[in-house]
Order: C-alpha cells, then sequence, then structure tokens
C-alpha cells in the first residue's frame, strides 16, 4: 500500500491542501480587512476637519541686541527669510534657519528722526508706511522673491523706498508727530495714508496713481470733541474706521476721493478701543479694546435697507489690553496679542479662538503672519525671535459650521448654507452639511411616500390574489426593474418627465382627484354584482375589472384637464401658482425626484415584502379560510402580519437605495442647496453634490474633506438602516419559523 | 342594507380591489417607461420624410418634422405650433425651428429634398444643384445625377485613406527626428545651466537632427508634395447646394458622411438605411461632442471596464464566501462579518466612488507615481482616474453581489455529498474542488452576471474614477503594451449623462441619449434574465438532489 507514488501523491495532496487553506484564508481575511478598511479610510480623511490647530516652536535666536529698538517684522512665502525694521531705520533680513543676516539696508532717516509707528500697506504683502516723529511718512517695500535655478530656490531680497511725504506744520513750522498711522494700497493703484498727529488731528491723503492726482483732508471735525486711539482702513480703501478712546465707533466712506463721508457712528462699551483690523474680504471687522475684550463686526442690512455695521461675536475675554490684531491673508482667521504676551489664534466664521500660545512674560514688541499665515514670527523685549509653525488646515470647520446655523458675512441671519466655491480669493466657502441632509431626506421622502403603497399594495396583490401563472411572469418583470441602471432613469426624469409634468401639471393634479372618485365608483359597481356570482369569478376577476376604471379617469383627465385649467386657474396652472400661492414652480422638482425614486425603489421593496408574503406558510391561511374568515380577512390578520418583518425589511432597504441613490437626484433635481418643503422646489442631495464637486476639489482642502465625511456618513446610514433592517427581519422569521 | 355595506367591505372585496389597482399603476410604469425608451430609442434611425414649409412671412423652411405643441395664452386663441429640425446649422446657428400652423401657406415633400450628414455642423437639408469634380461639372439634370454623386463620393473616401497613409509614412520618416529634437529641447530649456557634458550633447543632438534631415531630404519632399497634391484633389470634388430661402453654398465631399432623399425612398431602402445607421450607431466613433455618430469608444470601454472587474471581483468574492462557509469557525463573529459584507450591498455607489478616488487614485496611485514614474510628474500617470482604479473600485463595489451568489451556491450542495467525500479520505481542498465548487458554479456565474450588469449600468462612481466624456485613445489598442490600465476611457451610461446633461445642444442630441440608453437597457436586462434563469437552475437542482 504504501509504495513511495502513493506517499508522494499523499504529501501532494497534502501541500494542495494546506496551499489552499491559506490562499483562502487570506482572501477571505483580505476582503474583510477591505469592509473595515473603506471606514478607517473615510475616517482617516474626513477626522481632520474638526481636529484643533497644533503649534510647532522654533527658537531662532536674538534678532538684535537692542530690542526695544525693533518695529516691525515680516517673513517671505516660504518661511525661508525673515526680516526686522528698527526705529532708527534699518532693516535686516535674515536666513530663519540660522539667523545669519542675508541683506542689509536702510531707510535715510535725520538725526534726531526716529520711527513711531509702521502700517502693514496689504495683507500679505510687505509694502508698509512708517510715520516718523519729525512728520514724515515714508512708504517703502520690502521684497524677498524668489529665484529658480534647475534643481534649487533662493530667495533674493530687496529694499526700496517708494515714497517720502513730509506734513508740513505751518503755525509752528515743525513736523508732525505720526503717532497712528495706517496706510493701503489696494488693485486699483489708489494709495490711502491716514494718520493722527500730537494735537488728535486726523488726517487723510489719498494718491490715485492713474490720474497722478492727490487728495488731502483733515476730517478732525467731523468726529467731534473725541480722542482717537485706532485708525483703521479696509483693505480696499474704501472704508475708514475710527477708534476712540471712550468706546466710539466711526465708519467713514471714502469711495469718492474727493469726499469723505460718515455712514455711520456708535458706541458699544466705554472701554478704549486700542486696535481694529479687517479680516480679508473687507466685511469683517475685529475690534479690541483695553479691557481685552475681542468682538467681530460686520455690516448687516437692516430692515430700512441701510447696512450697519452689526455685532456678530464676543470672542473670550482676554486678561489684559489687546495691543495687536492680525488678520491672515489666506483666510478668517486671526490673531492678537495683548499686554501680558499671549497670543490668541481666532477664526472669526467658528466664533472660536482655536489656539492661545503664552509666549513669555516678556511684552511682545512685533509678531506677524507668514505670507502662507502657516506661521508666525514673534519678537519680545529680549529680543528673542520664535517662529510658531501652524498646523491648521481646516479651520473654518468645527462641528458648529458642519451642523450649525451660521451667520456668514453679507447674510441678514444666521442659516444654513452650502456654497462651496466662488468667483474671488476672498469669497468664504460655506460648509453646512444640513442642505444636504435636508435635500436627501426630502428626496427620500417623496419617493417613500410614492412607492411604499404602491410596492406594498403590488406585493399584495401579487403574492395573494393573483393567478398562479400572472405571478410567475409579473413577478420577475418588476424584479428586472431594479437591475435598470439608474442613469436611464435620471436621464429619462429630467429630460423626459419633467417637461412633461410641468406641461400637464393640471393632469396630474386632476388625476389625484380623478382616481378615488373612480376607485369609489368601481367599488360601488363591483358591489351591484350578485355575490354568488363574484364569488364564482376566477383568480384575477379583479384585476381586470379594475382596467376599465383607471383607463376612464386617466382618459377623462387628458382629455378635460385643460378645460379646467382654464377654468379655474386663468389657463395655466404654474402661473396661478405662483401669482396666487407664491410657489414657485421649477422645471426639475421633488415631485419628480420622487416619481423618479420610485421607479428605482419599487422593485426592491416589491421583492422583498412579495417573497415574505408568499413565504408565509399555506397552513396558516388555510386554518383561518377555514375557520370562516373571507380571504382578505385572512391575508389582513394571518398573512400581514406573519410577514411584518420581511416587509419591515423591504422597506428599510429601499430606504436605503433611496438615500444613497446618486444619478437619479443628480439629473431630476435642479441641485439647489435650498431648504424648501415644497415639493415643486429642487434640493442638492448628499450623493449629488459629492458627485459633482468631488471632481474639482482640491486633494486634502476643505471641500474634499467634507465630501468624504459626507460619505462617510452616508456609509453609516445606510450600514445602519440595513443592519436594522437584517436584525428585525431575522428576528420575525424566527418567530413565525414555528409554524 | 347598512349590514349588507358593513359585511361587504369587511370582507374586503374593496381593498382587494385597492391591491389590484397598485399593480395595475406598477405595471403601467414598468412599460411605460420601456415604452418611451423603445419608441424613441429605434425610431431615431428610420428616415423620416423631408418637408418643405412656405410661411406667409416668406421664410422657406426645409426639415423633418419633430414636434408639435399647442401653446395656451390668456385671452388669445390658442396657438398650435411645429417645430421642424431644419439642420443647416453653419447657415442658421441652430438646428430647430418652431412656426405656427396658422402661418403655413403650403407644405410639400418635395422628391428632390435630400439630408447630407456631414462631419462638421449637422446635417444639411435642401437641394442639391451640382456636382463637381476635378474634370467636370454635372447639373442636376444630367443623367443619373445621384449615382454620379455616390460614385464621386466613394471615390473621395479613397483619397481621404490614401491621405492619411501617406500621412502616417510622413509622421513615421519623421519619428527619428522627434526624439532627437524631444531630447535637444528638454537640455535647451535649461540652456544656462547646462554643465559642460550636457552641452556636449545638445550639439550631438544638433548635429543628427542635421544629419537626418540632410539624408531624408528627398524622402520628406516627394511625401510632402504628395501629400499637398492629395489635399488639393480632394478639395476638388465639391457639390454645390441650396436651401429652402435660396441660399446657395457649396460643400466639400470629403466633409460628406452620407446622404440620402427620404421622399423618394422605398421601404426596402429606407430598412437598409436604419441597418446602415443602426451598424454605425455601434460600430463607429462619436462626432460632433459625441450628438452624432456612434458609441462604439463606450461600449468597448464598458466591456473592457466589466471584464477587469470580473477578473479581480469573482477570485476574491469565491475565495471570501468559500472561507466563510467551509474554514470559518460558525459563530457570531463569522455571523456579523456576514452581515456586513450583505450590508455592503445597500452602501450607495457613490460611497464607493468617492473611496476609490481617495484611496486608489490619490494615495496608491499617487504613491506608484512617485515611485516608478517619477520622471513624468507631475504629469500623473496612475494617480489619475483610469480604466485600472475604476475597474478596481467597480469590483469592491460589486464584491458582496458575488460574495452572496456564491454563497446560496454553495449551500445549495448538499451535506451528504460533502460529508461522503470527506468519509471517502479527500482531503477538504479535494472535497470543495471536486464536490462543492462544481456544484457551486451556477451560484457563482449568477454572482459574476449580477456584478456584470450593475457594473454596466453604474455611473455615478466611475464618473469620478476615470470615465471621460471623449478618450482620446482605447484602453485597449495594437500599441505596446496593448493594455493601457492608465487611460481614462468612456462608458455608456456616463455617455447618456454626459450627451444629455452637459452637451451644448441638448435637444439635438437627444435621439442619441436615447439609443445609448436602450443599448445600456438592453444588454443589463439581458444579462439579468440570464441570471435569473441561472438561479432558476440552481433551485431545481437544490429540490431535486436533496437527499
Amino acid at each position: 500500500m504504501n509504495s513511495p507514488d502513493s506517499s508522494k501523491y499523499h504529501k501532494k495532496i497534502k501541500r494542495s491542501n494546506d496551499i489552499a487553506k491559506i490562499i483562502i484564508t487570506v482572501g477571505g481575511y483580505g476582503v474583510i480587512a477591505s469592509i473595515v478598511l473603506i471606514l478607517m479610510f473615510l475616517l482617516y480623511e474626513s477626522l481632520p476637519l474638526i481636529i484643533s490647530p497644533s503649534v510647532d516652536e522654533k527658537d531662532l535666536g536674538i534678532a538684535d541686541s537692542k530690542a526695544n529698538d525693533i518695529i516691525a517684522t515680516g517673513l517671505d512665502r516660504y518661511t525661508e527669510v525673515g526680516y526686522f525694521l528698527k526705529a532708527k531705520g534699518q532693516i535686516v533680513f535674515f536666513y530663519l534657519a540660522d539667523n545669519s543676516t542675508a541683506y542689509k539696508d536702510s531707510i535715510s532717516l535725520e538725526e534726531s528722526e526716529s520711527i513711531i509707528s509702521f502700517e502693514k500697506g496689504t495683507l500679505g504683502k510687505d509694502i508698509f508706511a512708517v510715520g516718523t516723529n519729525k512728520g514724515r511718512i515714508i512708504t517703502a517695500e520690502a521684497k524677498m522673491s524668489p529665484e529658480y535655478h534647475r534643481n534649487s530656490r533662493t530667495i533674493k531680497c530687496s529694499f526700496k523706498t517708494n515714497e517720502i511725504y513730509t506734513v508740513e506744520n505751518l503755525e509752528e513750522n515743525t513736523g508732525e508727530e505720526i503717532s497712528s498711522l495706517d496706510f493701503t494700497e489696494n488693485e486699483d493703484g489708489f494709495n490711502y495714508w491716514g494718520w493722527v498727529n500730537q494735537k488728535g488731528e486726523l488726517k487723510l491723503r489719498i494718491y490715485d496713481s492713474d490720474e497722478e492726482e492727490y487728495y488731502s483732508h483733515n476730517i478732525t471735525s467731523m468726529l467731534g470733541d473725541v480722542n482717537i486711539s485706532s485708525i483703521k482702513f479696509s483693505s480696499s480703501g474704501e472704508l475708514l474706521m475710527v477708534g476712540t478712546d471712550k468706546g466710539d465707533m466711526f465708519w467713514f466712506d471714502l469711495s469718492d476721493p474727493e469726499d469723505v463721508l460718515l455712514k455711520d457712528n456708535w458706541r458699544f462699551s466705554n472701554s478704549k478701543i486700542t486696535k481694529l483690523e479687517f479680516l480679508i474680504g473687507d466685511n469683517s471687522l475685529l475690534i479690541g479694546q483695553q479691557d481685552g475684550s475681542l468682538t467681530h463686526w460686520f455690516p448687516v442690512r437692516k430692515k430700512d435697507g441701510d447696512f450697519k455695521f452689526t455685532r456678530i461675536n464676543d470672542f473670550e475675554k482676554q486678561n489684559s489690553k489687546i495691543t495687536s490684531i492680525q488678520a491672515s491673508p489666506r483666510n478668517r482667521s486671526f490673531f492678537t496679542i495683548n499686554e501680558d504676551g499671549e497670543i490668541y489664534l481666532g477664526y472669526s466664521t467658528t466664533k472660536s479662538i482655536q489656539l492661545k500660545l503664552d509666549h513669555t512674560e516678556n511684552k511682545i514688541i512685533s509678531a506677524t503672519y507668514s505670507p502662507k499665515a502657516d506661521g508666525l514670527i514673534v519678537i519680545d523685549t529680549r529680543s528673542e525671535m520664535i517662529y510658531y509653525s501652524i498646523d491648521n488646515d481646516h479651520p473654518e470647520t468645527n462641528l458648529n459650521t458642519l451642523f450649525g446655523k451660521v451667520w456668514y458675512e453679507g447674510y441678514e441671519n444666521p442659516a444654513f448654507v452650502w456654497q462651496t466655491t466662488g468667483g474671488s480669493d476672498e469669497f468664504e466657502s460655506k460648509f453646512s452639511l444640513i442642505p444636504l441632509i435636508f435635500g436627501t431626506l426630502k428626496g427620500t421622502f417623496y419617493a417613500m411616500i410614492f412607492s411604499i403603497p404602491l410596492a406594498l399594495l403590488t406585493a399584495i396583490y401579487v403574492s395573494q390574489f393573483a393567478p398562479k401563472k400572472w405571478a410567475r411572469i409579473i413577478k420577475p418583470t418588476i424584479e428586472i426593474m431594479a437591475a435598470l441602471p439608474s442613469v436611464v432613469i435620471g436621464f429619462l426624469a429630467g429630460l423626459y418627465f419633467s417637461p412633461l409634468f410641468e406641461k400637464h401639471l393640471i393632469t396630474a393634479f386632476a388625476l389625484l382627484i380623478l382616481i378615488p372618485i373612480v376607485f369609489l365608483m368601481s367599488i360601488y359597481v363591483w358591489k351591484l354584482i350578485p355575490e354568488n356570482r363574484r364569488l364564482r369569478f376566477p383568480q384575477g376577476a379583479h384585476l381586470v375589472f379594475i382596467i376599465p376604471f383607471l383607463a376612464a379617469s386617466f382618459i377623462t383627465a387628458i382629455s378635460f384637464a385643460p378645460y379646467f385649467e382654464d377654468l379655474l386657474f386663468n389657463g395655466n396652472l404654474n402661473q396661478w401658482l405662483y401669482n396666487t400661492l407664491a410657489i414657485n414652480y421649477d422645471q426639475r422638482n421633488s415631485f419628480v425626484v420622487g416619481f423618479a425614486l420610485g421607479f428605482a425603489v419599487i422593485p426592491i421593496i416589491f421583492t422583498i415584502s412579495e417573497d415574505a408574503l408568499s413565504n408565509v406558510p399555506k397552513s396558516l391561511t388555510s386554518a383561518s379560510l377555514a375557520l370562516g374568515a373571507s380571504q382578505w380577512q385572512a391575508v389582513m390578520k394571518i398573512v400581514l402580519p406573519a410577514a411584518a418583518g420581511g416587509i419591515f425589511a423591504a422597506i428599510m432597504l429601499g430606504l436605503g437605495r433611496a438615500i444613497g441613490e446618486t444619478m437619479i437626484v443628480l439629473m431630476a433635481t435642479g441641485n439647489t442647496p435650498i431648504m424648501d418643503l415644497s415639493p415643486f422646489n429642487g434640493f442638492r442631495a448628499m450623493s449629488a453634490a459629492i458627485a459633482v464637486e468631488i471632481p474639482e476639489a482640491p486633494v486634502d482642502g476643505t471641500l474634499y474633506r467634507v465630501l468624504f465625511l459626507t460619505a462617510l456618513m452616508l456609509f453609516i446610514f445606510t450600514f445602519v438602516i440595513n443592519s436594522f433592517a437584517a436584525w428585525i427581519g431575522d428576528k420575525l422569521r424566527k418567530k413565525y419559523a414555528r409554524f | 342594507m347598512k349590514k349588507g355595506n358593513e359585511d361587504f367591505i369587511k370582507k374586503g372585496d374593496p381593498y382587494i380591489l385597492l391591491t389590484s389597482m397598485g399593480l395595475v399603476f406598477t405595471l403601467t410604469m414598468v412599460f411605460v417607461l420601456l415604452g418611451i425608451i423603445l419608441v424613441n430609442g429605434l425610431g431615431i434611425f428610420w428616415p423620416s420624410d423631408l418637408y418643405e414649409v412656405k410661411l406667409s412671412d416668406n421664410r422657406v423652411l426645409i426639415g423633418e418634422k419633430w414636434a408639435t405643441d399647442l401653446k395656451k395664452s390668456q385671452g388669445e386663441a390658442d396657438i398650435t405650433r411645429s417645430q421642424l429640425k431644419i439642420g443647416n446649422r453653419d447657415i442658421y446657428g441652430f438646428d430647430f425651428a418652431w412656426f405656427q400652423d396658422k402661418e403655413v401657406e403650403s407644405i410639400v415633400a418635395n422628391p428632390e429634398l435630400v439630408l447630407i450628414e456631414r462631419y462638421e455642423y449637422g446635417n444639411f437639408y435642401g437641394y442639391i444643384e451640382s456636382l463637381h469634380t476635378e474634370s467636370n461639372i454635372y447639373d442636376k439634370s444630367s443623367e443619373n445625377f445621384v449615382d454620379k454623386i455616390l460614385v464621386t463620393l466613394s471615390m473621395v473616401d479613397d483619397l481621404k485613406e490614401e491621405f492619411v497613409d501617406k500621412r502616417k509614412e510622413h509622421t513615421d520618416l519623421l519619428s527619428p527626428l522627434n526624439e532627437i529634437r524631444r531630447g535637444s529641447s528638454l537640455l535647451k530649456m535649461n540652456e544656462e545651466y547646462l554643465s559642460s557634458d550636457e552641452k556636449e550633447l545638445l550639439s550631438e543632438y544638433e548635429q543628427q537632427e542635421k544629419d537626418f534631415l540632410e539624408s531624408n531630404n528627398h524622402d520628406i519632399v516627394i511625401i510632402e508634395n504628395e501629400i499637398s497634391d492629395l489635399d488639393k484633389r480632394i478639395n476638388e470634388f465639391f457639390i454645390t447646394v441650396r436651401t429652402g430661402d435660396g441660399i446657395e453654398k457649396e460643400i466639400h465631399l470629403k466633409d460628406i458622411v452620407r446622404f440620402h432623399q427620404p421622399n423618394i425612398m422605398n421601404v426596402f431602402s429606407k430598412t437598409i438605411h436604419y441597418l446602415a445607421k443602426v451598424w454605425e450607431f455601434v460600430y463607429d466613433g462619436p462626432r460632433e461632442s459625441n450628438t452624432e455618430g456612434g458609441v462604439f469608444p463606450a461600449i468597448f470601454g464598458t466591456v473592457m471596464m466589466v471584464i477587469l472587474m470580473s477578473i479581480l471581483v469573482v477570485p476574491f468574492g469565491v475565495l471570501t464566501a468559500l472561507y466563510l462557509n467551509e474554514y470559518a469557525k460558525q459563530g457570531p463573529i463569522i455571523r456579523m462579518i456576514r452581515l456586513s459584507v450583505n450590508n455592503l450591498a445597500g452602501v450607495p455607489s457613490i460611497v464607493y466612488g468617492i473611496f476609490g478616488l481617495g484611496f486608489f487614485v490619490y494615495m496608491i496611485g499617487g504613491s506608484i507615481d512617485s515611485l516608478f514614474f517619477a520622471d513624468k510628474l507631475p504629469e500623473p500617470t496612475l494617480g489619475t482616474g483610469g480604466i485600472l482604479w475604476a475597474s478596481v473600485t467597480l469590483a469592491l463595489l460589486t464584491l458582496p453581489v458575488v460574495v452572496v451568489a456564491t454563497e446560496e451556491g454553495i449551500l445549495a450542495v448538499p451535506k451528504a455529498n460533502k460529508e461522503g467525500a470527506l468519509a471517502l479520505g479527500a482531503t477538504k481542498w479535494q472535497m470543495i474542488k471536486d464536490i462543492v465548487l462544481p456544484n457551486a458554479m451556477p451560484g457563482i456565474l449568477t454572482g459574476l452576471i449580477l456584478a456584470i450588469s450593475r457594473g454596466a449600468g453604474e455611473v455615478a462612481p466611475l464618473m469620478i474614477t476615470g470615465v471621460v466624456k471623449l478618450a482620446p485613445a482605447m484602453p485597449f489598442d495594437m500599441e505596446f503594451p496593448f493594455l493601457h490600465l492608465d487611460r481614462k476611457f468612456m462608458h455608456l451610461g456616463f455617455h447618456i449623462y454626459d450627451v444629455g446633461f452637459q452637451s451644448p445642444n441638448v435637444e439635438a442630441a437627444m435621439p442619441m441619449v436615447y439609443s445609448t440608453a436602450l443599448l445600456l437597457i438592453v444588454i443589463v436586462v439581458l444579462l439579468n434574465i440570464f441570471s435569473i434563469y441561472l438561479r432558476n437552475q440552481l433551485k431545481k437542482k437544490y429540490k431535486t438532489s436533496s437527499f
């Protein structure tokens, strides 16, 4: 028996057995792992949205021996080179890597002259104006431009003085001290300077580079008797905000350079306004005060049609005076510095302070954002320079902006808004998922109220009353419907049914009214047939009987509806709806979507509930019929309860399909993310939003991750619904298995 | 009487009527839907008559009848309007025209009216006046005028083919030069920073270019002359045509796909025309931004994608089903896993799509690019959507379908058979190989077919992982390595969406959408019927082989 051949054979089959086991087990595990992988990957992509920012600290060493001389700092866009400007006019560019000097230059100042005020002109650029104690305003530009070589990049530093302007004080024949200064250069070539001198006068100077013309204004008299503590231009120069030491605010309109207009003034607290700053987009204004409070404002249209700066949010109150606010050139983040040397990083839309940096006990002399807002450089009184690199990729989202109402700039109220792309860099993407969830639920709702009754009625008839021969044909016919590509249904809904409905809306309405009436009539006629005759009808008689009635109602509706429309609605129902009830009729609306989704959902509900109904043991129905129940009574009291689990599971599965269906909602709705219950409006569903927007979304950007979050929600939604359906189905099946 | 009513309702006849009404509605919906697609999808290739419509404002329109409608406005008489497809987009700028029926002075189906299908600007409707060839001018009154055009047309087609061949010859001849130029242009871009070696290489390239041009100059000149001669010759063939309102125009024969005079065609010639159009539809590429021509690339793309998907999904699906049923220890964990696999079938396809985009395309594809195709970056190779990633995504999507169907097949194998095999000394693998798998084959096939039909009809995940509206090249061709997994491809389902919703001229494209939809439905429905048949076979087997 144990010939060498046989043992070789045994070895061989044993080996193949082992190999098969390994391969199958690995394959099985692989598939299970891939399920987990999907969930994990969706989580991995969407979690960064709500992770709080983190910061890395890098000590750059000592900037200069005399720290108190330093007025300002700046960084290049690759954060390779920085500079600082000293009161005596020297500007020093240095490498961040080793604190070695890259380039030195200076603004030429007089002997006893020194810089006492400084302001950058444009967000993210290093054009600035400085004011001196001798009444000079010097506009200059620090340039740190990259030069590319084949495989490397070097930053070339240069500095140039653009303009020197001397403010003459005619009475005393001396210069003015430019104590509080602001400057901006807008895209149309206008330059705006504004300053306060030692006498407390507020002066403006505007230069139009196209016309090469200067305008000067002294607007002190427009303010009344106040002490100005802070001034700020919007970056377009069209707005000038002025704050006083009593907490008064003034809003000037500079859109006409020849004529300065006081738009509004108001007082909101008694604390001195120490710092004003516009965020990107020139709408949001941050006001920092002596008592450490920081408030967020933007103009909101009031009932009379006028815009008024409105207090949107109070950020967490700080312990000491806010000395500086700086807006990010990229988004609506900002940081503030207070007298205790604390740096707060905040974001206006999320209304939150996202990070607090307790820098040192020393006061901070100067701090600035990097042009990409991914870091900031800080110099304190010991002249210590520290670079904080900020890892904050998605400051604009947190749970509140994703799921709650947010008061966006330009809106009259807090609202749920989904608007991801806009025309300009200053556009703020709005990522409220509520309109999408609402859209999905709305579509699902209309689909379900349409398809549940139809599918269940059909299932009951086919399983209980139809002749077996018919059922054998009808069932697969409807089943095949489930396999119809949804793109075909969507295209028909969008291009065939929606124009049809729009044109024949009245017919649809007429049918809604007519069918119940005709149905009642048919019952009456049915009753007229003597019962003993009826009982002798073959199976399926009901169906044959009802067809002419339905056909009649269709023909009536189609032929008479136009006359009704003429009589009741001036010949145009859609127009009438709009004029009388103010209902707007969109061609691609929820009504059409519900109908189209029904095509996708009905076969699912039908197939599964029909299975459940026909699987109810015959013995049960036979017993109840034997006890004298009518056919219907047996169905109602015995079959339906027994099949309830299957029917429930069927509805849940249909629900799952409706929630996740993409192409139909994409093609048959207008995809407008509005929240309105009207069946004649469109919506934007989660699935459609993913399909439309993910190809355009920059990888790992906020939109990209928000769409992954949407997908994760859809995944969990449907997974839970399906599990629940399976669980209920299982439970109820067990309950009736004993029969 | 009242008692009778109550009794009548209790016994439930009204409810039965209600349920039967439900069935009528459902079936009506099904048949209306299929009917719309059938009628619109099949009808469009049939040549319909052309009409010349004279209107009271002296406009003359020529075209196919397209639609009529009734426009109502308050306080005025109803207006019946008709729509003609008038074509001649190069002259009128739009394909359709509406006119009110009361404006019509005369409608004639003139037998001479002709429909010319062109490669550009869509159809031309009107009259052919004369034919110009290299040597002759034929007037429309000349003998066998139409036949002459047909003959000339096929001659021009031959010339065009020759032209294409010559062009290819030209490219082939110059291809070594292109290599050289690519090398030198790369160096020239960085001319300032070249090392001495590179400078040498550059001058070598320049020398090679010069040498090549010198040695091949003769051939190049000859072939270029031939090409320009051919081009000139082809351009000498044209017909002059006239629209209904008398505008005369020349149409080069090279721009004509085909033409016919529907008003004098009989049923037989119409049938031939119809079949030719159907053939063009399934076998030709699209023209005019997908609104005319055929859908062959889309069919090809769909089939390729489905094949790749099947290669991936069947082994894994079967392995999983085998593992779950034969190897894993049955218990709550396996029940949970089985439930999860089942539930995956209900996860929306778009979720798979976004997963495929993020994970396969950007993460895996991106990594492969930076490892193996770094020289092409930033131009992505596999780090962008393509047929490979689309197929992998769909394989994942259809996996539950295959697993569930295979499990059904495996469960249908009688326990006695399996135990018998083991009792006879077979190893587990032998038992699976010889008993389980052959018997579960119908189940596996059912799964495969269902997966294919799902894959063929799915659009949402594909449109973000590699389907495009117009692919410049097929994913499979005669160019090494033949199968191009990184290429983007066209897909029937996406074609419907794209042409129907994103085409600049939706109205003119509608027939195309209907016929594509019909084609897709036919494929999917046939596959499904086949799988239902297989499932029934499986059920029968299960019933008969129970011990």
